[in-house]
């Protein structure tokens, strides 16, 4: 064994880890409970709806009333950079062409009004919960926060909250999730303007849900995103993660991605009560940006980018200067069709030219 | 009846003593992956239903531990595709901090345990198959699904990516 061998396995053996006896209980106990079935799961579902709804409506009102965040009730801390302690993922919201916004899991919030110039850390309601925290910001003062709780084994349901603010986060409201069943996980939060907004939820055994709302998130309409003509949701085994939905004019478009890396493109013209399935990549760990309704960049980390003008119909190589060769799928959002950021690795880089020459800006924090 | 067949016609207990020896692994490979607890016990929750529903996919006499690791790992390539999974370490913020302003200049100074954090999956993998659960490249090829001249050639792959100047040589 050479010594870097050595030191590569030390390194390795560095991030592993044993299985806790906790963990090992608690699968043993999941194995008993018996095998899902994919036809059951539906019955299941309904039984967990009706059972959970008592216990999530009494759990809701506790929430309420020990949070006791309402209009006018200011939520965490006031700004101190020098002490934020940074977690493993992170969330970003363009909301325009100069106002960014950037969530740090475990709370803690920015915004720069100057395309990532500066940055000023903003609070956010102390709130807990299981999942993963995500975003959404229309403009320097609106925004929405989402918190769920741990999913319930294969996500066939998850307890989700989500809070919203009208003056950048010097209060949040909780509006919970009025309309948004338990069953399946929640994910991709995202508004359109301060009234429309969406979310995704999947599991392993049906189609994806969008859920829409017109008024702010106080209530919320689901709709079924369709398998694409070239894919069928099985009984098991595989699944679509939905994205974030843009909206251009009267278009709304939306990527859902597989577990092997493909994307499906999706595109609504009636506010999201309905949706078309467009086109889809083939794997490579691409992923589509949205621009306009026309313009879209298909990102590969190790293939070059690809551009369209056509909405999908034909493809051209895409010259950029983007650093990310050696790093995972970043994650890519546009303000407007020129300005638009991404995460490469501790990095957040910033294009004014829809995409073509990226610079690195400040992160936040640092 | 056999354990196989008995977890296959839905026996739980039959299936927790068949996923018992391969655990261990799979939790080590989740682990390696995600470097996070939470995540990886998730992981390998949704691998172990998703193969228990799956069993009867699975031919008697084959190996359980390359299909289990196979289902793991496409779990964890899922979990690090989510958004909210842009690498943001709070180690890699403080070596910011430290006054290294590009992300080159940051990569070049990089150690070892960092070069692993910022590897892509697909390398992340190979290695770990190989050098930390001591397959055989056999196995490593059967979880990677090609053959073991290709996951030889992953494994070199990964090592030139991770650090060129690395001296380790794939032995089988």
């Amino acid at each position: 064994m050479t010594p870097d061998e050595r030191e590569l396995r030390r390194a390795l053996e560095t991030r592993s880890g044993e299985v806790s006896p906790e963990f090992r209980r608690r699968l043993s106990g999941t194995f008993l409970e018996g095998r899902p079935a994919a036809k059951a799961i539906p019955a299941l579902a309904l039984v967990a709806v009706i059972v959970l709804s008592g216990v999530s409506i009494g759990i809701l009102l506790m929430a309420r009333g020990a949070d006791r965040v309402s209009h006018g009730d200011v939520a965490t801390p006031p700004p101190t950079p020098s002490q934020i302690v940074f977690p493993h993922g992170s969330d970003m919201s363009a909301a325009s062409g100069s106002v960014l916004w950037v969530y740090f899991v475990q709370g803690s919030l920015f915004r720069s009004t100057d395309r990532g110039d500066t940055w000023e850390r903003r609070p956010l309601p102390t709130v807990q919960g299981g999942g993963s925290p995500q975003i959404s910001f229309v403009d320097a003062q609106h925004g929405w926060y989402l918190v769920s709780n741990s999913p319930r084994p294969e996500c066939s349901g998850q307890d989700i909250n989500i809070w919203h603010t009208s003056d950048g986060g010097a209060t949040w409201e909780p509006l919970g999730a009025p309309g948004v069943d338990y069953a399946q996980c929640k994910e991709s939060l995202s508004f359109v303007d301060p009234n429309h907004g969406f979310l995704a939820a999947w599991d392993y055994s049906h189609q994806p849900t969008m859920y829409r709302t017109a008024d702010g998130g106080s209530t919320w309409q689901r709709a079924t995103l369709p398998d694409p003509s070239s894919y069928t949701t099985p009984g098991g085994g595989v699944e679509l993660h939905v994205g974030v939905v843009k909206r251009f004019g009267s278009t709304l478009l939306v990527a859902a991605a597989d577990n092997q890396s493909s994307e499906y493109l999706f595109r609504s013209i009636d506010g999201g009560a309905t949706w078309t399935y467009l086109a889809h990549t083939n794997g490579a760990l691409a992923r589509v940006v949205f621009m306009t309704a026309s313009r879209w960049l298909l990102v590969q980390n190790h293939s070059g980018w690809s551009e369209t003008t056509d909405a999908g119909k034909t493809w051209h190589t895409f010259p950029n200067d983007y650093k990310d060769a050696a790093l995972d799928p970043s994650d890519f959002v546009f303000g407007d069709d020129s300005v638009g950021y991404g995460t490469a690795g501790v990095a957040i880089h910033r294009t004014v030219d829809g995409g073509s020459h990226w610079t690195d800006i400040k992160t936040p924090g640092t | 009846m056999k354990r196989l067949e008995r977890a296959k016609a839905g026996d739980g207990r039959a299936f927790d003593e068949l996923l018992a020896p391969v655990l261990d692994p799979a939790f080590r490979l989740a682990m390696t992956m995600l470097n996070d607890r939470g995540a990886a016990e998730d992981a390998v929750q949704e691998a172990a239903l998703k193969a228990w529903r799956n069993l009867g996919r699975f031919r008697p006499g084959a190996e359980l531990r390359p299909w289990l690791l196979a289902i793991v790992a496409n779990e964890c390539r899922t979990a690090r595709r989510g958004r909210w999974w842009s690498v943001m370490r709070f180690a890699d913020l403080e070596r910011l901090k430290g006054g290294i302003s590009s992300d080159r200049g940051w990569a070049e100074r990089m150690d070892l345990d960092a070069a692993l954090d910022r590897l892509p999956q697909r390398h992340l993998l190979a290695l770990t198959l190989y050098y930390h659960l001591d397959l055989p490249i056999e196995e490593v090829a059967r979880v990677l699904g090609c053959t073991t001249a290709g996951a030889k050639q992953r494994v070199h792959r990964a090592l030139a990516a991770l650090r060129p100047a690395m001296l380790v040589e794939v032995d089988a």
